[in-house]
């Protein structure tokens, strides 16, 4: 008998999150550490008359393990790298949905990796990523993304293995008795602020820490409510491209490819990021928004309304849904939301709002630290 | 198949750093993470004719028992680890953590009143080890959460501690030879000198060490090792400095820590992160306000702060000071349950004089 919690989050990745149905096929991408969820996994699906395949992989880098890509990054030339994965590209050419766990055993193992190398990995990939999201955005591909807690996670959070355990099973709710009705219930909160910001136009953004204008105009709001990520708990759009004029400081370190760039400040000018600094990490930041064109657009903006996420614990699939946050990401946008910015790369920076950060919708306040005021 | 560098750490531990003999009990402290180099020590040390002693910890079980244990309970010392600390002639520690971070939320005060009930059993260790009876050592077998903490690879992490401790080498034996020759020589210019004081961008502190004399760490109890180190006048310490490094105790990482000193007592202490955890530590005992040690690393082969002090003390470049107990071998009278290092860089014109001559500036050696 296993951890009745981790037969919990199973249910809902399957019934829920990506509501298998009969004749799906269905990949688990998680590493070996992952085994006694992906085996809960694996057992719902089976139960749901889908077909479950289980794949080493899940990271960043579309490689099978963290060590594999170490030595894929120091060993590998060009074309080694940029080699586009045979399995991970049927998945999301054929299959009808994928699972994935985050689960690495050291979250730092590409530190030393030059980020041009990364990027170029992610690069040759652009092209199975468009029809992944084209076929995500028309419901033909199920997607559902979560972590599986392990000691490198909860070294990352400052917390034993035992505690975060129960902050993971805690914020998915897979701790309770019903959980699928509790995630019923964050979806129904969050239709109503995304119906009420239907049709809005401009949305202006001002606190200690940002002050922003942005348009959404033509663009909806999505409902982030743990059909696509475990936990979840957000709304999110694609703000229009060339919208984009001021001034934001991310108050929460940006982690990606295993580094940590602090105390992030960027400066938009018709949508365009014309000055990037960090405190931390400045060369790798401003190489990674020189990955391509759409790296200096926003392809995200994004508030956080779980409460239940109430720390940073330097994995985004968490803390972008910190409850009063917002975030923006950098790079390719949601095609589902009306985003035309294409980029290799989707980088999320938080940004607190609690102490007198407020949203304004065409001049309405809609949001002011961290409660909804409409 | 062993890694050959595990084989030749083992053998550095076992022939060189403990110089095993017959009949030599030895106690092998580890976690089960770190299996490979345990058997290789227990097939050393019983090469070597000793009788090894493998005790591993599993993941998880310091955690189990802080929060299970009542403050009774966390006051008990095992018989077991009483009786390698009073009658065994070897102790090898090593690192093998899987979680480095895994009582960060574990009160400061638990972890007080553990090192509390364990001061007793370690003032006897620190006798034993003073007059030769127990030699011990500490190590590190590399694990996952290690290398994630020093921000690398498993692979490169790996490379980083064999070469650190010359587990790569041919010869690490004649590697550690040198060492010892070259820091023996600046040990003995420190005999008979009186007072030190260091000066640079992060600090300004004057300290004596009159009659006490500079141990030369060649290996023997660290490995690697790579520093000149004292226990300085337990009344002298005057002035201020700020550690450029994270200072870490308990899993917790106490970030910018600034001290001021007088009359050899922390009278300010401050710092930007986890400022109420350093205050805690500070009032553990009275012999926490105190120096035990003031040390200058000298190991040019670990080039970078990876947040595990075995290695970031001996980082060329660099001093670095503990509060707490003293070294009683070299005369160092202060006694507390806290032996707490900081680490601050001298490379950007950090300079050492020595009864009023230029020893040390920016990492290098004068004389």
């Amino acid at each position: 008998m296993s951890d009745s919690r981790l037969e919990n989050l199973a249910k809902i990745l399957v019934q829920y999150s990506t509501s298998v149905q009969p004749g799906d096929r269905m990949a688990i991408l998680a590493q070996p550490a992952a085994m006694p969820l992906v085996e809960e996994i694996y057992s719902a699906i089976l139960k749901a008359g889908g077909f479950p395949y289980y794949l080493v992989g899940g990271l960043r880098s579309r490689v099978e393990t963290d060590r594999l890509a170490y030595l894929l990054f120091t060993q590998g030339n060009d074309e080694q790298i940029q080699h586009v994965h045979q399995f991970e590209k049927k998945i999301r050419e054929e299959f009808e949905g994928m699972i994935i766990l985050y689960s690495q055993e050291n979250t730092r193992a590409l530190s030393s990796v030059p980020p041009s190398k990364q990027s170029d990995r992610a690069k040759a990939f652009i092209d199975v990523t468009k029809i992944y999201q084209a076929r995500s955005a028309s419901g033909e591909f199920k997607w559902a993304l979560s972590l599986y807690p392990t000691h490198a996670y909860a070294q990352d959070a400052e917390m034993s293995l035992h505690e975060f355990e129960d902050y993971v099973y805690g914020t998915t709710f897979a701790d309770t008795d019903d959980p699928v009705a509790a995630w019923n219930r964050i979806h129904d909160e969050q239709q109503r602020l995304v119906d009420w910001l239907k049709g809005k136009k401009m949305l202006e953004v001002r606190g200690p820490n940002v002050d922003l204008k942005l348009s959404i105009e033509g663009r909806s709001f999505i409902n982030s409510d743990g059909h696509k990520n475990m936990p979840s708990g957000e709304i999110y759009t694609s703000p229009v491209e060339n919208s984009t004029e001021g001034w934001v400081h991310f108050t929460y370190p940006a982690i990606r490819e295993s580094r940590e760039v602090d105390g992030i400040e960027l400066v938009f000018e018709e949508g365009k990021v014309v000055k990037a600094s960090a405190s931390k990490n400045e060369e790798f930041l401003n190489a990674m928004l020189d990955t391509d064109k759409g790296a200096r657009y926003l392809g995200e903006f994004a508030i956080g309304t779980n409460k239940r996420i109430n720390k940073f614990i330097k994995s985004i699939l968490f803390d972008e849904k910190i409850g009063g946050t917002i975030h923006m990401a950098v790079g390719y946008g949601f095609t589902e939301a009306g985003s035309k910015n294409e980029s290799a790369i989707h980088w999320d920076m938080i940004c607190d709002m609690r102490e007198g950060g407020q949203i304004t919708a065409d001049g309405e306040l809609f949001y002011d630290s961290g409660e909804f005021r409409i | 198949m062993t890694d050959i560098r595990t084989i030749n750490l083992a053998k550095i531990l076992v022939n060189y750093s403990l110089e095993i003999k017959k009949g030599d009990r030895v106690a092998v402290l580890g976690t089960s993470l770190a299996e490979p180099l345990m058997l290789e020590l227990e097939r050393y040390i019983l090469r070597a004719g000793g009788h090894p002693e493998l005790i591993a910890r599993i993941p998880g079980s310091d955690y189990v028992q802080f929060t299970e244990s009542s403050n009774e309970q966390l006051e008990y010392i095992s018989p077991l680890f009483k009786l390698v600390i009073e009658e065994y002639e070897g102790l090898i520690r090593l690192f093998s953590t899987v979680n480095t971070r895994e009582l960060t939320n574990v009160p400061a005060e638990k972890q007080g009143i553990r090192a509390k009930s364990m001061s007793e059993i370690m003032k006897r260790y620190h006798e034993r080890s003073a007059s030769g009876d127990l030699r011990w050592v500490v190590s590190m077998f590399p694990t996952a959460a290690l290398a994630q903490e020093a921000e690398m690879s498993l692979n490169e992490f790996e490379d980083f501690v064999y070469g650190a401790t010359y587990a790569d080498h041919e010869d690490p034996v004649k590697a550690w030879q040198q060492i010892h020759d070259q820091q023996q020589r600046l040990v003995e210019w420190l005999k008979g000198k009186q007072d030190i004081v260091v000066k640079g961008p992060d600090v300004d502190l004057k300290l004596s060490i009159q009659d006490r004399e500079f141990v030369n760490s060649d290996g023997k109890f660290n490995m690697p090792s790579g520093e000149i180190y004292t226990s300085p006048v337990e009344e002298s310490a005057e002035g201020w400095i700020r550690f450029s490094y994270p200072a870490i105790q308990g899993g917790r990482e106490v970030n910018g820590v600034e001290l001021t000193f007088e009359g050899g007592r922390v009278v300010k202490a401050g710092a930007e992160k986890n400022d109420a955890f350093l205050q805690e530590m500070l009032a553990v005992d009275e012999g926490a306000k105190r120096l035990g040690e003031f040390a200058i690393g000298t190991n040019v082969g670990i080039d970078r702060f990876i947040g595990n002090m075995l290695f970031d003390e001996k980082l060329g470049g660099t001093i670095h000071l503990a509060l707490g107990n003293g070294f009683a071998e070299i005369g160092g009278v202060n006694t507390s349950s806290i032996h707490w290092d900081m680490l601050c860089d001298m490379k950007d014109g950090g300079k050492i004089f020595v009864d009023g001559e230029l020893f040390y500036d920016s990492g290098e050696f004068k004389i």
